[in-house]
């Protein structure tokens, strides 16, 4: 075992150390941080992709409707096309917020990826005012279920009744497949248009389901119930 | 706008990183000079004092291990026993006939804590050195002799060694013994800074003339030892430790006694910082490091159990509520589209420190493996570094409360 002497050790400078330490701590931090934003910044050009390619998706619906007055009665198109555009166009969008939530929830340090959630919430309630004005005779058998829910809540009741209703929908989407455009919305979005379209069914609180513009419904058991309010 | 809670864990990592970050550089300038220690010249004249109370089963053990040290120039054993109910007193007094250097005193009443029964035994001390040994504590053949080389640095006061655990039987004492070994590996690194901030009871070594000169224990503290080496970094005398010196000590074999001892420990320590806090942030390893290492270890550990305990409440009241109206609605109760496994950097920093924690905890117990160790297996060690420590924030609270309500005893 070697042995030391005394000076040796005295000789070193200890409050160096301190100084080191801190000024290597600050270079991981920062570069540690700038990754993450890095990290995140990537995350948000995935969704800005998803979303433009959405926003394609949506124009390509919202032009298809304004078709319809003109080419439903000729023929040139039928309703399947204008229903299945709307359908695959909330199915797209409802697993881009899936994903977007996921996103969202992990990101710590950038708010962008909550101004992409309010995009989409945009998007989707273009959507909705789109589904609203296509013909009922095109309708018929096609249920247009909206779900408006707080997406900031602090309330743990709240958040619990947000999971298990989204649990009910997710159920209900598997079980009904294209019988039903189910659109989620956060409604604290601060979207004027949002907010006035709802102000129309007079809902006192959230979350809340409307089922084909006219049903509101601010309790709902299970899947199989909301089946018999479908079409 | 980055959530407080996003700062918050943030602080803690910063604060994470900068330890292991100083204890590295700490251990990779001197990791040649782990074990070493000065060569002992001069051969000090030393006695030492061990505090008995009710240590039948370990007091005859520890006065042979005493009995077997090699250092030449020990004078006396002082055995005081403060007053014991159980056979201690006996045993101690046969031990003294047999053997001349042992001497054996009594309280004239039970002081009732360590430090008095230490300032009793102080009182018939005429050496040099003071040297302190609990009475459920075993020194090594050659712990004393080689701690003795640091005195010939004037500026040293008082000199500790590795505590370790003797029995490694039951699960609690093998986690201890893996902490044991952490603290000693740290507290190592913390001397080559100066910053040794305990003199523990197994095993210590003071100067008599400064011992006397600060009035030797502080009997109104729960922790003496950690007291009186502040008393000594707060009139800047060094302290130093031998990682080679080894003492193995008796440690709570149960979680009662285990959790008995650690509030201790903190009441003391909480009773510490408010001795000098008067010296906080001031010049001196004392106020611009050990107090406030202490106090934000305090802070972050208290406010970190608050943090824990209000999202841990939070979660499962989420899930539990979710789980009731779930199966009312006889949908999934969990679903894998649920489960987030989207790293952050939160958790970036988090996995970087956990591996980095566990390597310095793995580096450490490299440093102090016996044969023995080797029975610990990796289990103790993952249990001590993911489960152990956590139980540490519950313990710094419960001490708190235990100050606050003047419920200081031994």
């Amino acid at each position: 075992m070697p042995k030391k002497t005394l000076n040796s050790k005295e000789s070193k400078n200890t409050k160096s150390y301190f100084w080191q330490a801190l000024v290597l701590t600050v270079i991981v931090f920062i570069i540690g941080i700038f990754l993450g934003i890095a990290y995140e910044g990537n995350r948000l050009e995935q969704i800005n992709e998803y979303y433009v390619l959405s926003e394609i998706s949506l124009m390509d619906a919202l032009a298809l409707s304004r078709l319809t007055d003109i080419d439903l009665n000729s023929g040139i198109m039928n309703c399947e096309v204008l229903i299945q555009a709307n359908t695959n166009f909330a199915d797209r969008i409802y697993s881009e917020a899936l994903l977007l939530e996921k996103y969202e929830e992990s990101g710590k340090l950038t708010e962008a990826l909550r101004l992409a959630h309010t995009k989409y919430d945009l998007l989707r309630t273009i959507l909705w005012l789109n589904v609203i004005n296509i013909p009922e005779q095109c309708k018929r058998n096609v249920s247009i279920v909206v779900y408006l829910y707080e997406y900031d809540s602090e309330d743990l009741t709240k958040k619990a009744i947000n999971r298990v209703w989204s649990r009910i929908l997710y159920d209900l989407k598997r079980d009904v497949g294209n019988k039903i455009i189910l659109i989620p919305i956060a409604v604290d979005s601060d979207l004027t248009s949002l907010d006035s379209l709802i102000s129309r069914f007079n809902i006192s609180s959230y979350p809340a389901l409307i089922i084909d513009n006219e049903k509101v419904f601010l309790e709902i058991k299970s899947a199989d119930e909301l089946k018999k309010h479908l079409k | 706008m980055i959530e407080l809670l996003t700062i918050v864990y943030l602080f803690y990592a910063f604060i994470g990183f900068y330890f292991l970050f100083l204890y590295g550089l700490v251990y990779i300038r001197n990791k040649n000079e782990i074990f070493s220690y000065p060569k002992t010249i001069k051969n000090y004249s030393l006695s030492i004092v061990v505090p008995c109370y009710n240590e039948e089963k370990s007091i005859g053990g520890t006065i042979e291990s005493l009995l077997d040290l090699n250092y030449k120039n020990l004078k006396k054993i002082i055995i005081v026993d403060d007053c014991s109910t159980d056979n201690s007193f006996n045993i101690i007094k046969e031990y003294a006939k047999k053997y001349p250097r042992v001497m054996l005193l009594k309280t004239p009443k039970n002081t009732g804590k360590a430090a008095g029964a230490k300032n009793y035994g102080a009182k018939f001390v005429n050496t040099e050195l003071i040297g302190f040994v609990d009475a459920d504590s075993y020194p090594e053949k050659d712990s004393v002799k080689n701690m003795m080389g640091f005195f010939q640095n004037k500026n040293v006061a008082a000199v500790t060694a590795s505590i370790l655990v003797k029995e490694k039987e039951k699960f609690i004492e093998r986690l201890q013994a893996v902490e044991y070994r952490i603290i000693a590996f740290t507290r190592k690194i913390l001397g080559f800074i100066g910053a040794i901030y305990v003199t523990p009871g197994p095993l210590a070594i003071y100067r008599k003339n400064l011992f006397e000169k600060l009035k030797g224990f502080d009997e109104e503290n729960l922790t003496e030892d950690i007291e009186l080496t502040w008393h000594l970094l707060s009139k800047n005398y060094r302290v130093e430790m031998n990682l080679a010196s080894q003492v193995y000590t008796v440690a709570p074999n149960n979680f009662k006694a285990w959790y008995k001892q650690r509030i201790r420990w903190n009441v003391g320590g909480i009773q510490t910082i408010l001795k000098y806090k008067k010296i906080f942030a001031k010049r001196g390893i004392l106020g611009s490091f050990v107090l406030p290492f202490f106090v934000f270890s305090w802070v972050l550990g208290i406010l970190g159990a608050g943090i824990l305990i209000y999202r841990g409440a939070r979660r499962l009241l989420v899930h539990y509520l979710a789980t009731k109206y779930s199966i009312a609605a006889q949908t999934a109760v969990l679903t894998l589209r649920e489960i987030n496994l989207a790293p952050n950097i939160l958790i970036f920093f988090g996995t970087a420190f956990i591996l980095m924690s566990l390597f310095y905890t793995l580096l450490a117990l490299s440093y102090l493996k016996d044969k023995e160790f080797k029975k610990m297996g990796l289990f103790s060690v993952l249990m001590y570094s993911f489960v152990y420590v956590l139980a540490y924030p519950f313990i710094l609270i419960t001490s708190m409360y235990k100050y606050l309500k003047k419920k200081r005893s031994w």
